[in-house]
C-alpha cells in the first residue's frame, strides 16, 4: 500500500486505512463521495457567509441603533435578536463568519506559498542551505507565538491584517516542514533525477516538476488545517488580538459573549456552533481528498 | 453504499443535528437558574432572591474565600508594600486587611476613625494633626505610634511609584509631636485632607521594623502591618491567604479566622464560581446585565458609585480647539438614552463631576448645554470639513457597548467617530503624546479633591487633561484648599458651571458596582450601602461574618 | 535510494539491536550535532524576543511610575533598573547572565527570574502531564477496541466522536465544562489551584476540567492516530502474517506487538505538537486561575518585565528544541533509512 508520509500523519487525521483495505471496485466512487459530501458542506457555509449577504434581507452588521438593544430572539426584523448596541444577530453571525474564513484562508494561502517554497528550496537543495533554513523554523517554532500576538496587538494594535501576520507565524514554518518531507521523498524519483541530470534550472523544476507534485499534499493540509487556525484565531481574541470590535468574526463574539455568559448564552452558542460545523465540514473535505489521492 | 461513507456521513448530519438542537434551544434566551441555593458553608440557605441587607447575628469563626477581579483588584504584581504596590488603589481589600487603615469610610459617607482617632486641621488647613489609637502594635509586636507613622509617610513620598501619594500641596514637614501624634505641615491650605487619606497609601502603616528586618524584597510579599488579618500565604496576582491576627487592636475582631483572595477571570466567571461554592464573596461586580443572575442566588447590593463616566475633549488642538464642535459634542449625546438602552435605567445622569453617592453632588449645573439632536446637527454643519472625531478609552466589554452607542448617537448628527479601545499602556501613550482628541473617561471622586478625581482630569498641569484654563484651576485648587464644607461646595459649583458654559466636556452617569455575598454572610460595606472612595466599595473585612 | 520518510511504525525485526545501532557512531553524532546547532536557535529565539519587547510602546519603568510621573522620575528609575542602556548592551548583559546561571529579576516585583520559574513551570507541567494522561490512557484502550473490528459498532461511533472533538475550541469546551460539572452538578471547582502540598486530592479536582479541556482534543487525535496505525500495521505487515500464521491470536499481536510499535511513533507526534498546546494551555490557564507559566507570560508582558519574559522564552524554547530532537532520534531509530542533511548531489 502507499507509503505515506509520515509528516501528514503528524499533521492532522490519521489516514483511513479501512480505504485501501476495502473493495478496490467501489474505491474511486466511494472515496468520491467522502469528498463531495464535505465539499457541499463547506460551498454551502460558504455560500451563507459570502453570497446570501448581497442578494438576501440581511441588514449591516455595525452600526445598529441602540433603539433596538437586546431583542431577544425571533422578534421582528431579528429572527436572532439584536446585542447589547442593536446589531443583529444573524447578521454578525454570517459577517462574522465571512471575516473568520477570510482570516484562515489568507492564513493558510500565505502558508503554502510561503512556507511551500521555503520548504522546497531546503528540501531539494539540501546541504548547509537546507539545515540554515531548518534551523531558522526551529527558531519560529520555538518562539512562543503567544508573546507575538500579544505585542502586535499591544504595539500594533489589534486588527484583521495584523491577526492574518501573527497567524502565519504558525502556519508557514508548519507547511514549510510539510513542503521539505514532500520535496524530499518526491526528490529521488527517476523523473526528478532524469530533470537534474538533463541540467534544468531550478526554478523550472520548481514550477514544472516539484510544485505539482508537492501541492496536492500541501492543500490537503491546508485544507486539515483551516480548522485550527479559525480555532486559533479565537484564541488570540482572548488575548487582544483578533479583529476589532464592532466587526464581529466568530473568535471575537465568543471572546467578548463569554462574559456575559449567563445571561445571553446565545451569543456564545451560535459562533460556538457555527465554527463547530465550519471546523468538522473542512476536517472532512481534507480527510476525504486525502485518503482520496493517498489511494492514487 | 460502503460503511466507510456511510458512517462518514452519519457522522456528518449527527453532528448538525445536534448543533441545530443546541442552537435552537440556546436560541431561548438567558437560561434563568433553577433552584438557586447556594451552598456556602454553615449557612442556611434561603430560596428567595434578595438584594437587601442580609442581617442576622455575626457568628465568629469560619473561613470567607473572596473573589477579585483579575487585572484589576485581583493584581498585585509589584507585591503588597504601601510604597510599591502600583496597583494599591485597586487593591484596597488585600491592604485593608493586612494593615487596617488610620480612617475608613462608613455607611453614610461618614469618614470615622480606625487606627486613627481623630484629624484636625489648624492654621488655617496648613497643618493637621493626626491622633492615633492607644497603644497600638503591629502583628509583630512592635509598636504602632507616631515615629512609625512618620517614618511610613516619608517612605511613601520617596518613593518612585506610581502610588505615590499626589495631589497634595509641597511638604514642609512630617513629624512626631507626641508618642501618639503625626503632624504634617504643607506650604499650603489642604482642606480635604482627611478625605485625600482615604484613597493614599499614606493610609497604610507598615511595620518598619519588619521591613528592615525582612528587607524589603521579601516584605512585599509577606508584609506586616496592624490590621485585622496577618498573611499566611502569598502567590502573586493569584492567591492571598490571611488570619486572623491575635493581637488586633479591636477585641472580638475579626469574626473570621481565615480570610483567601483569589483573583477571577472576569464577572462571568465570578458569578459560575460563587455558584459552584468555590468562594462566599465577590467584590466590584461591574456588569449591569448580569445584576440580575447575581440577584437570583445571592445578597446582591449596589454600592453608589462617585466617578461618572464622562468624555474628554482635547481643547488645545483641533478639532476640539473649537467651541461649536464641543457644543456639538454636548448636544449629540443623549446620557439617558444610553442609560436607558445598555444600562437599564440603573444609574443616574448627571451633569458634573460629583454624583450621588460622593460628596458635593447637586443634580443639576446651570447652564449645562443638554441633549438636542437639532442643535448639533446645525452646529456640525457650521464647521468647515464636517467633524470627524478619534475616540478612544480602556478596552472593557462595558466599555465597548458605550463606545459603540455613543458613535451611533453622534453619527445622528452627523458626527463621524473611529473608536478605539486600549490596554492602561496604551491609553496613558495616547496622552502622552498630545495629539488625542476625545476619549472616555471616569472624572470626579467621592471628593473631588482625592485620587484619580477632578485634577487629573481637568488642571492645566495633568498629562491626562484637556483643558487648560488658570481659571479652572484656580477653583480647583480652591475648592481643595478651603476648610470649610460650605465654602468647598460653592467652589466646586462654580466649576462645574465654569466646565458647562465653556463645554470642556460632557458628563454622563456613574456606573455602579455591586459587591455580592452568598445568603448566610454579612458585612459592612458588603451587605450594606458604603460610598465608594476609588472605584468599587471595599467592605470593612474586620467586622465581615458569617451569621448564625 | 533514500525512501520516504517512514511510517508511523516500523517492522519489529528491523528494530532488533536498536541499542546496538544506537551506541554506534551515526545517531550519537547527530544528536551531539543537533545540540550543537540548537544553541544558535536558542540564540535567535530570544534576541527575537527582545526584539519583539523592545518594540512595543512603554517599558517597565513608566508601567511602575504610572500617569503622573515626571520624564525626570522617570528618567531615574530607567536608569536605576538598567533600563537606559543600549538595546544590544542589554541584550549581551541578559546572556551573559544565562551563561552564568543568573536569569536576573523581575522588574515588577523583584523577584529572582529562576523562582519565578520555579514556582510557575510545575504548575503547567502537571496541568499539561495530566492532559497528557488524560488523552493517553483513553486513546490507547479506544484505539485498540476500533482496530479490534474495523468498522464495528465501536470503531464507528468512536470515528464519529472523535471527528466532533477535534473540532471543538478548547475554550468553548472550558466554558461547556465549568457551566455542566461546576455550576449546575457542583462536583467540581469552576477555578482555582491548590499546590499538591495542601492536599493531593483537592489539587488533583481543581485540575479536572482545565486538563480535560486541553485533553479532549488531543485524546480524539491520538485516538485517530492510533487506531489508523495499528489497522495500518494488522494488515500489512510481514510480522502480523507470520504471527497469525503460528497461531498467535489477534488481540495479542494487536497489543503486544503493534502497540508497542505506534506508541513509539505516537511519542514522536506528541513531541512535535509542543509549541500549539502551550499556547492553548495559556488561555486555559487565564480561564480557571491557575498560577502557571501561561498566566505569568501574560502578566509579564503587560508589564513589560522583560527579564521575566526572557526566562519564560529561554525555558519554552529549550523544551521545544530538545522534545523536536527527541523526535527526529525516535524517528531515526525507527527507521534507519532515512538520511539527514546530505544532498544526493
Amino acid at each position: 500500500m502507499a507509503d505515506l508520509p509520515s509528516d501528514l500523519v503528524v499533521a492532522g487525521v490519521a489516514p483511513a486505512a479501512d480505504e485501501a483495505a476495502a473493495a478496490k471496485v467501489e474505491g474511486r466512487w466511494r472515496s468520491s463521495l467522502g469528498v463531495i459530501v464535505p465539499a457541499v458542506m463547506v460551498a454551502f457555509i460558504f455560500g451563507v457567509c459570502f453570497i446570501w449577504p448581497l442578494i438576501g434581507p440581511v441588514p449591516s452588521p455595525t452600526g445598529g441603533t441602540i433603539l433596538d438593544s437586546n431583542l431577544p430572539a425571533f422578534s421582528p426584523g431579528h429572527f436572532l435578536g439584536t446585542d447589547a448596541v442593536g446589531n443583529d444577530e444573524w447578521s454578525r453571525l454570517l459577517y462574522g463568519g465571512r471575516s473568520s474564513l477570510e482570516i484562515a484562508l489568507a492564513v493558510q494561502a500565505i502558508g503554502i506559498v510561503v512556507g511551500g517554497l521555503i520548504g522546497a528550496i531546503a528540501g531539494y537543495m539540501g546541504g548547509w542551505r537546507d539545515s540554515t533554513i531548518m534551523r531558522l523554523l526551529d527558531v519560529l517554532i520555538a518562539f512562543p507565538g503567544l508573546v507575538l500576538a500579544v505585542a502586535i496587538a499591544q504595539g500594533l494594535g489589534p486588527s484583521k491584517l495584523n491577526t492574518i501576520w501573527a497567524l502565519c507565524f504558525f502556519s508557514v514554518p508548519a507547511t514549510a516542514r510539510i513542503a521539505r518531507a514532500a520535496t524530499l521523498r518526491v526528490r529521488e524519483q527517476t523523473f526528478m533525477v532524469a530533470a537534474r541530470l538533463s541540467g534544468t534550472s531550478f526554478p523550472r523544476m520548481l514550477v514544472g516538476h516539484i510544485a505539482p507534485n508537492i501541492l496536492p499534499q500541501l492543500l490537503t493540509y491546508a485544507l486539515l488545517g483551516m480548522g485550527i487556525i479559525m480555532i486559533l484565531e479565537g484564541a488570540l481574541s482572548f488575548v487582544g488580538l483578533g479583529v476589532p470590535p464592532p466587526a464581529p468574526s466568530w473568535g471575537n463574539m465568543i471572546a467578548q459573549g463569554q462574559s456575559t455568559l449567563s445571561a445571553q448564552p446565545r451569543f456564545v452558542f451560535l459562533p460556538s456552533a457555527a465554527l463547530f460545523i465550519t471546523v468538522v465540514s473542512f476536517n472532512l473535505l481534507g480527510e476525504g481528498l486525502r485518503s482520496r489521492w493517498s489511494g492514487q | 453504499m460502503s460503511d466507510a461513507i456511510r458512517f462518514r456521513r452519519l457522522a456528518a448530519v449527527a453532528a448538525c443535528l445536534f448543533l441545530i438542537a443546541a442552537v435552537v434551544s440556546a436560541c431561548g434566551g438567558s437560561k434563568s437558574s433553577s433552584s438557586a441555593t447556594s451552598s456556602a458553608a454553615g449557612s442556611s440557605s434561603t430560596s428567595s432572591a434578595s438584594s437587601t441587607t442580609a442581617s442576622g447575628t455575626p457568628k465568629p469563626g469560619g473561613s470567607l474565600t473572596v473573589l477579585e477581579l483579575g487585572g484589576y483588584a485581583g493584581a498585585w504584581p509589584t507585591g503588597l508594600d504601601p510604597a510599591t504596590n502600583v496597583n494599591g488603589a485597586a487593591d484596597q481589600d488585600q491592604m485593608n486587611s493586612i494593615f487596617g487603615q488610620l480612617f475608613q469610610i462608613a455607611e453614610g459617607g461618614k469618614v470615622v476613625p480606625d487606627l486613627a482617632a481623630s484629624a484636625t486641621p489648624s492654621a488655617g488647613g496648613k497643618t493637621w494633626t493626626i491622633t492615633l489609637q492607644p497603644n497600638l502594635k503591629f502583628s509583630d509586636g512592635t509598636t504602632l505610634d507616631g515615629a512609625a507613622v512618620v517614618s511610613n509617610w516619608k517612605r511613601d513620598f520617596a518613593s518612585p511609584c506610581t502610588c505615590k501619594p499626589t495631589g497634595l500641596p509641597p511638604i514642609k514637614s512630617i513629624t512626631a509631636p507626641t508618642a501618639t501624634t503625626v503632624q504634617i505641615a504643607f506650604a499650603g491650605p489642604d482642606g480635604a485632607f482627611q478625605n485625600q487619606l482615604l484613597v493614599a497609601n499614606l493610609n497604610w502603616i507598615a511595620s518598619p521594623t519588619a521591613i528592615k528586618q525582612m528587607g524589603e524584597q521579601a516584605f512585599k510579599i509577606k508584609p506586616v502591618g496592624a490590621g485585622p488579618f496577618t498573611v499566611d500565604s502569598d502567590t502573586l496576582s493569584n492567591t492571598l491567604v490571611l488570619k486572623k491576627n491575635p493581637s488586633y487592636w479591636q477585641s472580638g475582631r475579626p469574626y473570621l479566622d481565615t480570610l483567601t483572595f483569589k483573583a477571577v477571570a472576569d464577572d462571568e466567571a465570578a458569578l459560575e464560581t460563587l455558584k459552584a461554592g468555590n468562594a462566599q464573596a465577590y467584590d466590584g461586580m461591574a456588569t449591569p446585565s448580569l445584576v440580575s443572575q447575581y440577584k437570583a442566588s445571592f445578597t446582591t447590593t449596589e454600592q453608589p458609585a462617585t466617578s461618572p463616566y464622562d468624555i474628554q475633549l482635547n481643547t488645545a488642538i483641533p478639532p476640539f480647539n473649537n467651541m461649536n464642535a464641543r457644543l456639538a459634542i454636548y448636544y449629540a449625546t443623549d446620557a439617558a438614552l444610553i442609560d436607558q438602552k445598555l444600562f437599564g435605567n440603573q444609574f443616574q445622569v448627571v451633569q458634573g463631576f460629583t454624583a450621588p453617592g460622593g460628596l458635593f453632588y447637586y443634580p443639576n449645573v446651570p447652564g449645562y448645554p443638554t441633549y438636542d439632536l437639532n442643535k448639533a446637527k446645525s452646529l456640525v454643519k457650521q464647521i468647515p470639513g464636517g467633524l470627524t472625531v478619534n475616540f478612544f478609552t480602556l478596552g472593557s466589554p462595558v466599555n465597548q457597548n458605550f463606545m459603540e452607542a455613543l458613535q451611533q448617537l453622534w453619527k445622528q448628527a452627523g458626527i463621524n467617530t473611529s473608536i478605539h479601545l486600549y490596554s492602561l499602556a496604551g491609553l496613558i501613550q495616547q496622552f502622552v503624546s498630545k495629539k488625542w482628541q476625545a476619549a472616555l473617561q471616569t472624572a470626579g471622586a467621592w471628593d473631588p479633591a482625592a485620587g484619580v478625581g477632578l485634577g487629573f482630569r481637568f488642571l492645566s498641569a495633568s498629562p491626562f487633561s484637556g483643558v487648560h484654563d488658570p481659571k479652572l484651576d484656580a477653583m480647583i485648587l480652591g475648592g481643595q484648599a478651603a476648610v470649610d464644607p460650605t465654602a468647598r461646595d460653592k467652589i466646586y459649583q462654580q466649576a462645574a458651571q465654569y466646565i458647562a458654559k465653556n463645554a470642556d466636556g460632557p458628563f454622563l452617569f456613574p456606573l455602579a458596582s455591586w459587591n455580592v455575598a452568598v445568603h448566610g454572610v454579612q458585612g459592612p460595606g458588603l451587605t450594606t450601602v458604603i460610598p465608594s472612595v476609588v472605584v468599587n466599595t471595599p467592605p470593612q473585612w474586620q467586622s465581615v461574618s458569617f451569621t448564625q | 535510494m533514500s525512501s520516504s520518510t517512514a511510517p508511523l511504525s516500523a517492522p519489529l525485526a528491523a528494530r532488533a539491536g536498536w541499542w546496538s545501532r544506537l551506541a554506534g557512531s551515526p545517531t550519537l553524532r547527530f544528536i551531539v550535532r543537533r545540540l550543537l546547532l540548537a544553541i544558535p536557535v536558542l540564540f535567535g529565539v530570544t534576541f527575537l524576543s527582545f526584539v519583539v519587547m523592545n518594540s512595543l510602546p512603554g517599558d517597565a519603568a513608566q508601567e511602575l511610575l504610572g500617569a503622573q510621573a515626571t520624564p525626570s522620575e522617570i528618567h531615574q528609575l530607567r536608569a536605576q533598573l538598567g533600563l537606559d542602556k543600549p538595546f544590544l548592551t542589554r541584550y549581551w548583559d541578559w546572556l551573559h547572565g544565562v551563561i552564568t546561571g543568573h536569569l536576573g529579576h523581575s522588574l515588577s516585583s523583584g523577584q529572582s527570574v529562576g523562582s519565578i520559574l520555579v514556582s510557575d513551570l510545575p504548575v503547567t507541567f502537571e496541568l499539561v502531564a495530566f492532559a497528557f494522561l488524560f488523552s493517553l490512557a483513553l486513546a490507547v484502550p479506544v484505539a485498540l477496541a476500533c482496530a479490534r473490528k474495523p468498522n464495528g459498532v465501536a470503531d464507528r461511533l468512536s470515528m464519529m466522536f472523535s471527528m466532533a472533538g477535534l473540532s471543538v475550541a478548547p475554550y468553548v469546551l472550558a466554558l461547556v465544562l465549568v457551566y455542566v460539572f461546576a455550576v449546575k452538578l457542583n462536583v467540581l471547582p469552576a477555578i482555582g489551584w491548590v499546590p499538591p502540598g495542601q492536599g493531593l486530592w483537592q489539587n488533583i479536582r481543581h485540575l479536572i476540567l482545565p486538563a480535560v479541556s486541553i485533553g479532549l482534543g488531543l485524546l480524539c487525535f491520538y485516538t485517530r492516530l492510533l487506531r489508523a496505525d495499528l489497522l495500518e500495521q494488522m494488515q500489512g505487515e510481514d510480522y502480523v502474517v507470520t504471527a497469525r500464521a503460528k497461531g498467535v491470536r489477534p488481540w495479542r499481536v494487536l497489543t503486544h506487538h503493534a502497540l508497542r510499535n505506534s506508541l513509539f511513533g505516537l511519542i514522536t507526534v506528541v513531541a512535535l505538537n509542543l509549541g500549539t498546546l502551550l499556547g492553548f494551555t495559556v488561555v486555559i490557564e487565564d480561564i480557571f486561575g491557575i498560577p502557571g507559566i501561561g498566566h505569568e507570560l501574560l502578566q509579564a508582558i503587560d508589564n513589560r518585565d522583560v527579564p521575566v519574559i526572557e526566562g519564560i522564552v529561554f525555558v519554552f524554547a529549550v523544551i521545544v528544541v530538545l522534545a523536536n530532537l527527541a523526535a527526529d532520534v525516535l524517528y531515526s531509530i525507527l527507521d534507519p533509512r532515512i538520511r539527514y542533511g546530505r544532498p544526493t548531489e
